[in-house]
């Protein structure tokens, strides 16, 4: 980390994670308050205020996103791209387990790669067309994970990460993909 | 009698969901004070100088989001500075809808509170 540059991770989560119209400029506002602070106090100091909003902000933007006064709209799209991510899972587990590895434990190992791509694809297509709706769709695939988890359908006993996995990144990845790819569009690399 | 007649005023003058949240009400008047148009930064100082307490920079934005929704306040995006890691500074300020939901909330809290006081005695 360079002397008085904003702790990385925080930037991250800032621009990429946290839902609302305005990350850049929020992001901005904290770069240029670290660097006030920074020289007033200590970069460690700084940094660790960087860190604490960055992470008190979570709740209060994903509340607000999940809250606004056209949420109806964005819950219906989450749930429209979610039927269609379901039908995605679907066809892609029976392909495997019929054609590529019928065996469970082969699946058991697949399975992961093809939840996150389809959760996103499901990030990808809900942000294309609803900004709000990919923090919906995150959470129901939160809930649908967590139910399932509860209910025990997996029929292969498998380690509390494996589960704890899809628990967080499939989330994550509908919530970060839109985003890292807006920003690889914006560098040119994608067309 | 007077306090029944104010409560049918407002529900005339005023469209539903109009009424101010309480930090929706902070952030308007301390957008209001920073005359001219302040970015989030900015609100959140205010806040923390006049009231003590430490709101997230989330819940400021989250709040002018959800204020310039309802057209309370009008947001630009000024040009990046390398200061801010060349990231553009949003300036927000009240609109006329803004300073009038301000008055509404003012004139509510204070016929709320009137002949309180007394009651309050020395607290």
């Amino acid at each position: 980390m360079r002397r008085n540059s904003p702790p990385a991770f925080a930037c991250w989560l800032v621009e990429s994670v946290l839902p609302g119209r305005y990350p850049e400029a929020m992001l901005g506002d904290l770069i240029e308050e670290y660097a006030l602070r920074a020289e007033s106090t200590s970069p460690l100091t700084a940094s660790r205020w960087f860190y604490s909003q960055a992470c008190r902000s979570v709740p209060s933007m994903v509340w607000s996103a999940l809250r606004s006064r056209d949420w109806h709209i964005s819950m219906s799209v989450a749930m429209g791209v979610y039927i269609i991510m379901g039908m995605l899972k679907f066809a892609a587990d029976w392909t495997i387990s019929k054609l590529v590895a019928p065996e469970q434990t082969t699946y058991v190992v697949l399975a992961p790669f093809v939840f996150l791509t389809t959760s996103a694809i499901g990030g990808c297509v809900a942000a294309r067309i609803r900004r709000g709706a990919t923090m919906f769709l995150a959470l129901i695939v939160v809930i649908t994970v967590a139910v399932l988890m509860e209910l025990k359908v997996c029929a292969i006993p498998v380690p509390w990460w494996y589960q704890f996995g899809f628990l967080t990144l499939g989330p994550l990845a509908v919530i970060i993909t839109p985003t890292l790819l807006g920003r690889l569009k914006q560098q040119g690399a994608v067309t | 009698m007077t306090f029944v007649a104010y409560l049918f005023y407002i529900a005339k003058q005023m469209k539903r969901g109009e009424l101010l949240g309480s930090l929706e009400h902070i952030i308007l008047l301390a957008l209001a004070r920073l005359d001219g148009g302040a970015h989030g930064m900015i609100v959140r100082r205010e806040i923390e100088e006049r009231t003590g307490r430490n709101i997230s920079i989330g819940a400021v934005y989250a709040t002018l989001e959800r204020l310039e929704a309802k057209g309370y306040v009008s947001s630009v995006t000024t040009e990046p500075t390398p200061e801010r890691g060349g990231r553009a500074k949003r300036l927000f300020r009240v609109e006329a809808a803004g300073k009038r939901a301000l008055q509404v909330s003012e004139q509510t809290l204070r016929s709320m509170t009137a002949g309180l006081e007394s009651r309050w005695g020395g607290i």
